[in-house]
């Protein structure tokens, strides 16, 4: 564990991601102290104004305050990649480890179902599951959760897989130890490395796809400052208000890159196999 | 009340000639090409008149084609002879007797004959979208080539505006056999411009018809119809010279647009009126005095401000928009009167507010709107949610009622009943707020049966104060129509009801 | 070889079958239905069911499947309601746009990514290698709509020099087309070029590692020479597979990026499709994307087995 630290923290730039994530934490959770408006305030009396010391970020075509929307748009970010990942974690993960486990025709069942999930890009199936449920905040969070599953269940059928015959395990069963007991307690701890270092990565484009969907009109409603639908309607006016455009991608990319820092930075320190640097 | 169209026509030359000498005596210069676009091009899907109904499909088609009579070029709500050269109705208002121009020719060569005007009218009620135009016609006789006798079982006030609409054309009828009935990429017209190629998607292009029945029309020798998704995409389009008209502008770029020097925006009070809808049997909003606490409660100035950049004409009373011969003039509504509505939703049971959806098309203006009225009814506690659906649930759920407040508008209406009785009527077939006015009703039909236009006005003014007081709709704008247009264009009319068939007479001053 | 290649085939048989039922299946839990959608505004109860009957949408969906599913076997994926247009003819007609978008993406991550990558391993730590990375991560991070907003405001907007969207055939205009696509397909190779370049870089480190390079340096080799013949060669089986990978994603993130610069490809025919209601457009357009996305990863597995020998299965 030490050693983990060490070379997490050797790896400078994964610490800095971590920093920024940690920022990007403290905004959402606590948002109405953080922002200096309220971000649903309409001001018709100050519609697209131009960033200045009243408002940082400037305004939107409804006068309200865009920094304060983009403090409040970090909760949907944070809420829809904590649920949305959630989702296929706790699915993929159960999946993998059980068609890993079991094998045979179970294995092959979940296998092919994955490999039909495998076959569509992954932002091309979640519009297609938005179509088909609707567009709204709960569905959106399906939809991604339902795209990334078969990820973590590749994962963790291969960890399985790679550690199913080993002596630990077949001493388990051979004492009669319950499968599930040996499925949660033996195989789970055993398996984590990837599947921490996938679900920090999954984050990272969770908040893209709610982003992407929300730009497109398919995700959250309308009035919610989400990053994705400060886009959508900032392009709208980025001939006369650039500000509108910027500064809500602007808070996406650094969420992500601080995602994929960090997540680069765990792969590094957590599975030396997979390291990037080489010393 | 015999009308002689030609003579009239005459006099309108007359007056364009005067009109284009007034501006510098300019010479119409004949051909060159030119590109127009339009956000609703991109919803063209097929060229057939009779069965269209999307706005880009019209505009696909409008100019491939001639009807009866037409929209009269910058007097909205009039209309001129098209190929209908002169006309006559009975005394009883049953019957309509049409001459039609000697010697029109479809673009396949065919002469275009009475015998095909019975035809398309037959085949627009066997196609039935737009069958209700036609509903009360009894009988169709075609007296020769050139004269034609339409029965009407009772009389029909808009019949003659149904006429011009643009759809109604007349096909060639051996084209449409020839082709399994089926028109959707096909010519079968007389217009003024011919079918070139349509790439979906991508253009349509229209090529001058050479043996047009109007002599020395069209003038261009080419049309290019692009559609282009995004607004920016379409301006800066503009602005580079890549186009020559983007037929509507939003309202935020009226004013940008003006600001170069080659660009031209012309504005006319347009027929795109938006409202708020209001269903008159979901919950709370069945209730007459909520409705009309939310009818107080909404600020229409502010909504234009923010949504339209006060740029629209804000509805204080019905819908008719002001500028047309049955604009009511009424202020049920004048402003936004919060304590009003406190006071209405105080004397029902839910004077402590309540929730509801406002179902939303991802149109962008709409969206907007939908959001400023979420943020003007929090005040006397009414809880919006906004839920923005994809056009097909869009229109299931108000076709079948299954909604409680909405945003949305029509477009395109020249007579007061096109306004009124097909959205109003209990038995109107877009009655979707399920609204119902005896009085109303009888308003409406004996609108249809008048004749007289100061009557006709009489009696649609009352309806629509009965209709705002009822506040099945909160009746916001009528938009402006703008088109930007390349300084070099000349002789485009800027239609209320955005129709592009004065494409005839435009040139380009180059 | 060709016993491996006729294996993946036919493992992606059963594949095909589960799309189909997918694009089939989950089309039809889309609340509303196409002849809603074809009646827009003028929709009305009656004439929406004599239409749905008049369509065959009323039939049992099992039915509806097989029929359809035939049809598609022989080559007819249906004709849509809305353009009153083949489903294939229209793929076909707007997969120039698409296929044209992906490769000039797929073109600067080969030839920018891949040596700047190279490049990157070899000078390890220094200012370039560092600036590589950084770009890598910012390109892996930054959302391509993202992108392609910000090149519209600055490249067209602002300083005018590229139209801000549409589309020219190159057969039509060549430099017209160049200049249209420029944009989009910079906006949608970035995050390609990113993840190759990265892929590049760490496998150039990993085979700079190995004990054979180090005896063709004891040989004598010039380290130039060194770099091209064996490092670099070899490298590049991971990166193959990435790049096949990224094809893919390509083929995912050219629906936004159509439609940001309303470029008519297959992704905006799919989105319109999506918006239209359109079900067998729509059907049409997910089973021709998962096709082609498998269809990709075939090859690509394909030339991963003839380049590197010693992988079987």
């Amino acid at each position: 564990m030490k050693e983990f630290w060490f070379r997490f923290y050797k790896n400078k730039l994964a610490f800095a991601g971590l920093i920024i994530l940690l920022l990007f934490l403290i905004m959402a959770l606590f948002a109405p102290l953080l922002a200096p408006y309220d971000p649903y305030q309409m001001n018709p009396g100050a519609m697209l104004n131009a960033p200045s010391s009243d408002h940082l970020f400037g305004t939107d075509q409804f006068g309200r305050d865009i920094l304060s929307r983009i403090i409040y748009g970090s909760r949907i970010s944070f809420k829809v990649g904590i649920i949305s990942v959630g989702i296929s974690l706790f699915i993929g993960v159960s999946m993998g480890i059980i068609a890993g486990y079991y094998g045979g025709i179970l294995d092959n069942i979940i296998s092919r179902i994955m490999d039909v999930m495998f076959s569509f890009p992954q932002i091309f199936l979640a519009l297609v599951i938005m179509a088909v449920l609707g567009t709204s905040s709960t569905n959106l969070m399906i939809a991604i959760g339902l795209v990334y599953i078969p990820i973590f269940g590749r994962i963790a059928r291969g960890s399985v897989l790679s550690i199913k015959d080993s002596l630990y395990i077949e001493a388990a069963n051979s004492i009669g130890v319950n499968n599930l007991v040996i499925m949660l307690r033996h195989i789970l701890p055993n398996i984590m490395a990837p599947i921490i270092v996938q679900t920090t990565l999954s984050f990272g484009f969770a908040i893209r796809a709610e982003a992407a969907l929300s730009f497109l009109g398919l995700g959250v409603e309308a009035d919610v400052p989400s990053w994705g639908i400060m886009l959508n309607q900032g392009k709208d006016w980025m001939e006369m208000a650039w500000w509108n455009a910027v500064f809500p991608g602007l808070s996406a990319t650094l969420a992500i890159l601080s995602f994929n820092i960090l997540g680069d930075g765990l792969r590094d320190a957590l599975d030396p196999r997979l390291r990037n640097d080489i010393d | 009340m015999k009308k002689r169209l030609g003579f009239l026509l005459i006099l309108f030359l007359g007056i364009t000639i005067l009109v284009s000498s007034a501006v510098g005596a300019q010479e119409i210069k004949k051909g060159g090409t030119l590109s127009i676009t339009d956000f609703s091009f991109a919803s063209a899907r097929t060229l057939d008149p009779h069965i269209a109904q999307a706005a880009g499909s019209m505009r696909f088609i409008e100019n491939l084609y001639n009807t009866l009579l037409k929209y009269k070029k910058g007097e909205y709500g009039s209309l001129e002879g098209d190929l209908v050269e002169e006309y006559s109705i009975s005394e009883d208002g049953k019957v309509y007797s049409f001459k039609i121009h000697e010697g029109v020719k479809f673009h396949n060569g065919d002469d275009l004959t009475a015998e095909d005007v019975k035809y398309s009218i037959e085949r627009i009620i066997d196609k039935e979208v737009r069958a209700q135009h036609f509903d009360a016609v009894e009988n169709i006789e075609v007296m020769d080539d050139f004269n034609l006798e339409i029965t009407l079982a009772e009389p029909v006030a808009p019949f003659l505006t149904y006429l011009a609409y643009p759809m109604n054309a007349v096909v060639n009828k051996n084209v449409v056999e020839a082709n399994d009935d089926s028109l959707n990429d096909v010519d079968a017209g007389s217009g003024p411009f011919k079918l070139n190629v349509w790439e979906r998607d991508q253009f349509l292009v229209l090529d001058k018809f050479e043996d047009y029945f109007e002599e020395g029309k069209p003038y261009l020798d080419r049309v290019y119809l692009k559609p282009i998704d995004d607004e920016t995409a379409r301006t800066t389009a503009l602005r580079n010279d890549e186009l020559d008209i983007i037929l509507q502008v939003s309202a935020k770029n009226i004013d940008r647009l003006a600001e170069y020097p080659n660009i031209n925006v012309e504005s006319v009070a347009g027929t795109y009126w938006e409202y708020l809808g209001l269903n008159t049997e979901a919950g709370p909003l069945s209730d007459k005095k909520v409705r009309q606490a939310v009818a107080w409660a909404v600020n229409r100035d502010a909504l234009n401000q923010m949504v339209k950049f006060g740029k629209a004409a804000p509805l204080t009373g019905g819908p008719i928009p002001p500028g047309h011969w049955a604009d009511d003039e009424l202020k049920v509504y004048p402003a936004q009167d919060l304590e009003k509505a406190k006071e209405l939703l105080s004397e029902t049971e839910y004077s402590s507010g309540f929730e509801t959806t406002l179902i939303v098309l991802s149109n962008p203006d709409q969206l907007n709107a939908a959001q400023v009225i979420k943020a003007q009814l929090a005040p006397i506690g009414i809880d919006v949610e906004i839920r923005s659906l994809e056009s097909s649930v869009y229109f299931e759920n108000l076709g079948n009622g299954d909604f409680e407040m909405t945003v949305i508008g029509w477009v395109g209406f020249v007579d007061p009943d096109e306004y009124l009785y097909n959205i109003f009527h209990t038995d109107g077939i877009w009655n979707q707020q399920a609204y119902s006015n005896k009085e109303v009703d009888a308003l409406l039909e004996e609108g249809r049966r008048v004749s007289d236009q100061e009557e006709r006005r009489k009696i649609y003014r009352e309806a629509q104060r009965m209709i705002a007081e009822d506040v099945p709709m909160v009746f916001l704008y009528v938009n402006p129509q703008a088109s930007a247009l390349q300084q070099s264009v000349r002789g485009f009319d800027v239609n209320p009801t955005v129709s592009t068939i004065s494409l005839t007479e435009t040139w380009i001053d180059e | 070889m060709w016993r491996y290649i006729t294996k993946r085939i036919l493992v992606a048989v059963p594949v095909l079958i589960g799309i189909s039922i997918v694009a089939f299946f989950l089309i039809r839990l889309v609340p509303g239905d196409t002849i809603t959608a074809l009646l827009g505004a003028n929709y009305n109860p009656e004439q929406a069911a004599v239409l749905r009957a008049e369509y065959g949408l009323d039939k049992p969906l099992v039915m509806q499947y097989f029929i359809w599913i035939t049809n598609v076997l022989k080559g007819d994926l249906g004709q849509s309601f809305f353009t009153n247009q083949g489903v294939l003819t229209s793929i076909i007609e707007r997969l120039p746009v698409t296929l044209e978008l992906m490769i000039m993406s797929f073109l600067y991550s080969v030839f920018i990514a891949i040596p700047l990558g190279a490049l990157a391993s070899l000078k390890k730590n220094s200012l370039l290698d560092y600036s590589a990375s950084f770009l890598g991560l910012l390109g892996v991070s930054i959302p391509n709509f993202w992108l392609g907003t910000i090149f519209i405001l600055i490249f067209s907007l602002f300083l005018g020099w590229f139209p801000s969207g549409g589309f020219v055939s190159f057969f039509e205009n060549p430099i017209l087309n160049l200049r249209y696509m420029a944009l989009p397909s910079i906006a949608l190779g970035a995050s390609v070029g990113a993840v190759v370049m990265r892929m590049t870089r760490s496998s150039m480190l990993e085979v700079l590692k190995q004990d054979y390079i180090e005896m063709a340096r004891a040989k004598g080799v010039t380290r130039k020479m060194l770099i091209i013949s064996h490092a670099l060669k070899n490298a590049l089986i991971p990166v193959i597979t990435v790049l096949g990978i990224q094809m893919g994603y390509l083929l995912g993130g050219s629906v936004i990026i159509e439609k940001i610069f309303s470029l008519p490809g297959v992704g905006r025919l799919t989105l319109q499709s999506i918006t239209n209601r359109d079900y067998i457009l729509m059907q049409g357009c997910i089973l021709f994307v998962a096709f082609g996305f498998v269809t990709i990863n075939l090859v690509v597995d394909i030339i991963y087995a003839v380049i590197n020998p010693q992988i079987r299965y």
